[in-house]
């Protein structure tokens, strides 16, 4: 066990060079540089520009550059955000993305887990029918939608909530909901798919012919095992929600990292795309790690050895 | 794995997370009202939305509207404007002229008396000094900044600030043979190295205002910039309010500054929120978070039918003038009779009244009403005229579009640009049978194309910097001009232009850019479309607004001072 997450570490290091150097590549490839402007800015002063940020130097200086800044834990600074150092920038960013990410993922998990195993236990009954519908609405709205007729009826008509912004625990609400709401129709559907298919096992009928107790059949022979699926879908799952969401980040005027990442895009601010991709990088081989791990926890027959 | 170590790393993840939750609510506080003055029951708070997120608020570093409103609340310039946009004396004591020998006969030398009771807002004395070392410094080739060039008439400048490579003693020489000097501590020399009248205009701008050199020694250019938790300690300028706090991508806090050396503003503290999305700006308006704010594009009929919004509709017309323009160097549109042609064939009220729901106003010239240099008679020769523009198309040589290539026309997917694009398309195709390919690019890429002068026909706008002509007409049509990107070249405008530029008797100076306005109008490099209108909700206790063609995002950011609640 010990061996193979030091092996996935390491790979995980090899992974993350790669993926940087790519991004830096595609990233000088896209037409338009952080200074360009329907309004010009003078010659000379893109020339001091660039001087003051070191992109007057070769682009192999520059990666090799970062590079060594990366190993040495400096990300460089963000010409969009007034000189603040990279890391501090994620340092800000991450906890509150973080934050929203994982809550939204518990109620993902709370809501949808749950209502799939109802549904499939008590299968073509109400509880079914709505656990359908649930996750039939929930995965068509797109979260902006969602998010407006929130804000609208418990900030604007209600006055339950504030519209936006970041501090109370009244202003979680809404994005938090926001965000969990696909995760959680996905997860519905997941479950409820796998738990009929492990109810129809051999091993289950084996189970209970042996006259075990339903309820002990229920939770140790049929949830237990009809979490895998669930639980690889939910390590990308929660990657994408702790990464954060521009849309909904900006719907809701969160200052996390989901939409400074989209915005260094659009302002070409190289340094903050790339740490943006690292930081996107590291979350998902992590978590990905975790879901493996979380494998040999749930099922008996997967050993890593 | 077995299963204790499976629920202890549960567990543990639990934690981490109670951890990362209340170190991240616990870092903003929600900013009340605080200092309401007890003569006065109503609250003196105002929150508005600055819709956009700042780089820098150093004022020798800043480029941006919305920096822009930070900056003039908190610093007071050598001179400012009133609110019909002529100059006002405001740290110097009277406008410099060459009558009163502030400015010298040749136009080259300023010598300008301060105010001796222009305080900090620690208390200390603004003397000469501090405005010597915000032109200094403006000019640094470290700092990059991007309005530098506006200032490159003073003596030096330009040398110092292309020092990029040289050695620290070479750029301290350079630095100190920069004609900028103190006389004494009230007294204040620039030396120009060509005469500019307008470089008082100049010197009512935020790039000049004064910077306090304690703070830069000591801080460097983090002296702009909010500690870890969002204070600005250091930002000490010299103007009626006092950033706070900045949280950034969040909220500014502004409070009165009680030192104020001049009349203290009426609010005691202004709250600008950075909210990016126009329909959660209206949102928080209607739920009373916001006390001005913005519409979503293509709503502005709706608010206007709105019997509740409809009373809180404050409009006024901004120094902006939108256009189409074309590559004037390469076929077809280096053809100036298709160019006329296309002008003609433009409805420009249509567009306004259908699309804009009678939001802004037609142009048919560069200079924007409202400043010197508008010329309402102008460009009415290529108004909206179909028959017009069919005899002009024959002319060009294409009678009814035979033998025109391809039309493209390039713009940025931002905004409300697709629906203008598509309108052009439509009249193109309505009035004169032609087929227009429209080129819808990502912001960035087109900036790229368009400043390396790749594109065939794109869409521009321009926003006053200054209200003069210079800020207008040499910037963009002179040959080889920074922002000229339509590659016109004339140079008959361009001789008008270099006498225009140094004229010190302004009534001939006028006239000289109104030749030189008709000149380029008659050549249509670019069709120009409509001016700007801001139109903004406002809460009716909001009283003393001032507006004005000058103002940014935040409707009236340019005289908040005047600002009072009374509900």
């Amino acid at each position: 066990m010990g061996r193979f997450i030091i092996r996935r570490v390491l790979w995980l290091i090899l992974v993350l060079f790669v993926v940087l150097l790519i991004t830096f590549i595609l990233m000088h490839l896209v037409p338009g540089g952080p200074w360009d402007r329907e309004k010009a800015l003078a010659p000379k002063v893109i020339e001091a520009l660039n001087k003051r940020y070191g992109l007057d130097l070769p682009l192999w200086r520059q990666f090799v550059n970062y590079a060594w800044g990366v190993l040495h834990g400096d990300l460089g600074i963000s010409y969009s955000y007034s000189d603040r150092t990279v890391v501090s920038i994620l340092a800000h960013g991450i906890p509150k993305t973080a934050t929203l990410g994982i809550l939204a993922f518990v109620v993902a998990q709370a809501i949808g887990i749950p209502f799939g195993v109802a549904a499939a236990l008590k299968q073509n009954s109400a509880v079914d029918y709505a656990s359908v519908l649930f996750s039939t609405v929930f995965a068509s709205i797109p979260g902006f939608v969602l998010g407006i007729l929130l804000i609208v009826l418990f900030a604007v008509v209600l006055h339950w909530l504030p519209t936006s912004g970041w501090g109370s625990i009244q202003q979680l609400i809404m994005p938090v909901f926001c965000l969990a709401a696909l995760p959680a129709a996905q997860s519905a559907r997941i479950t409820r798919a796998s738990t009929l298919d492990v109810m129809r096992q051999d091993y289950v009928r084996t189970a209970r012919s042996k006259g075990i107790m339903e309820s002990t059949v229920r939770v140790r022979h049929i949830f237990r095992n009809s979490l895998i699926p669930v639980v690889t879908v939910a390590g990308p799952e929660l990657a994408n929600l702790i990464t954060g969401s521009f849309i909904i980040e900006n719907l809701f005027a969160i200052p996390g990292v989901g939409r400074l990442f989209v915005q260094g895009i659009f302002a070409r601010d190289y340094t903050l795309i790339m740490g943006g991709v690292l930081f996107y990088a590291i979350t998902i081989a992590l978590l990905n790690l975790v879901v493996d791990i979380l494998y040999a926890a749930i099922d008996p027959r997967i050993r890593y050895e | 794995m077995k299963r204790k170590t499976f629920i202890l790393s549960i567990l543990s993840i639990l934690v981490i997370v109670s951890l990362i939750f209340t170190s991240a609510c616990s870092t903003s506080s929600t900013s009340g009202a605080n200092s309401s003055t007890a003569a006065n029951s109503t609250p003196q708070v105002i929150t508005l939305n600055l819709a956009g997120e700042n780089n820098t608020i150093d004022p020798n570093r800043a480029s941006w509207t919305s920096e822009r409103t930070i900056i003039i609340q908190c610093f007071d310039g050598l001179l400012t404007f009133n609110s019909d946009l002529t100059l006002a004396p405001m740290v110097a004591k009277e406008i410099p002229t060459v009558a009163n020998k502030d400015i010298s006969a040749d136009g080259k030398t300023y010598t300008i008396k301060l105010k001796n009771n222009v305080t900090w807002s620690d208390g200390t004395k603004v003397t000469a000094k501090d405005f010597v070392f915000s032109f200094k410094r403006l000019f640094s080739p470290d700092l990059a900044s991007e309005y530098e060039s506006f200032y490159s008439d003073v003596v030096g400048g330009d040398a110092y600030f292309s020092a990029t490579g040289k050695t620290d003693a070479e750029k301290q020489a350079l630095q100190d043979a920069i004609g900028v000097r103190a006389v004494d501590d009230y007294t204040l020399e620039i030396k120009l190295t060509d005469s500019l009248p307008t470089f008082t205009q100049l010197l009512a701008l935020w790039p000049v205002f004064p910077v306090r050199q304690d703070m830069v020694a000591k801080y460097g250019d983090k002296w702009a910039q909010p500690d870890a938790n969002g204070a600005m300690p250091n930002y000490i300028g010299n103007g009626p309010f006092i950033l706070k706090e900045w949280v950034q991508q969040d909220h500014y806090t502004l409070v009165r500054n009680e030192k104020y050396w001049g009349t203290k503003p009426k609010l005691t503290q202004i709250t600008f929120k950075e909210l990016t999305d126009a329909n959660l700006a209206l949102a928080a308006y209607k739920a009373g978070e916001l006390d001005q704010s913005g519409v979503p594009g293509g709503t502005e009929q709706t608010t206007m039918n709105d019997a509740t919004l409809s009373p809180q509709i404050l409009r006024f017309p901004t120094l902006t003038t939108y256009a189409f323009q074309f590559n004037v160097t390469k076929p077809p549109f280096d053809n100036k009779l298709l160019r006329q042609a296309l002008a003609c064939a433009i409805d420009r009220s249509a567009y306004i009244n259908q699309v804009r729901h009678g939001v802004g106003k037609v142009a048919l010239s560069w200079i924007p009403p409202g400043m010197p240099g508008f010329d309402a008679t102008l460009g009415t020769d290529w108004s909206f005229n179909p028959t017009k523009a069919k005899q002009l198309l024959a002319q060009a040589g294409y009678p009814d579009g035979k033998g025109l290539p391809e039309l493209k026309f390039q713009i940025a997917n931002t905004g409300a640009n697709p629906t203008i694009a598509a309108f052009l398309q439509g009249q193109l195709k309505d009035n004169l049978g032609i087929n227009l390919t429209v080129e819808l690019m990502e912001s960035k890429a087109y900036s790229a194309l368009y400043n390396a002068k790749q594109f065939t026909w794109g869409f521009t706008g321009w926003g006053a910097d200054y209200p003069d002509p210079d800020d207008w007409l040499p910037q963009l049509y002179m040959t080889g001009a920074g922002n000229n990107k339509t590659g016109y070249s004339n140079p008959a405008f361009d001789a008008i232009s270099k006498q225009a530029l140094a004229e010190l008797d302004n009534t001939k100076r006028l006239q000289l850019w109104a030749q030189a306005q008709a000149m380029v109008v008659a050549d249509q490099p670019m069709i120009y479309v409509f001016n700007r209108e801001t139109f903004v909700l406002q809460k009716p206790w909001v009283k003393g607004m001032v507006t004005s063609g000058l103002d940014g995002n935040v409707a009236g950011d340019t005289f908040l001072r005047n600002v009072y609640i009374q509900k």
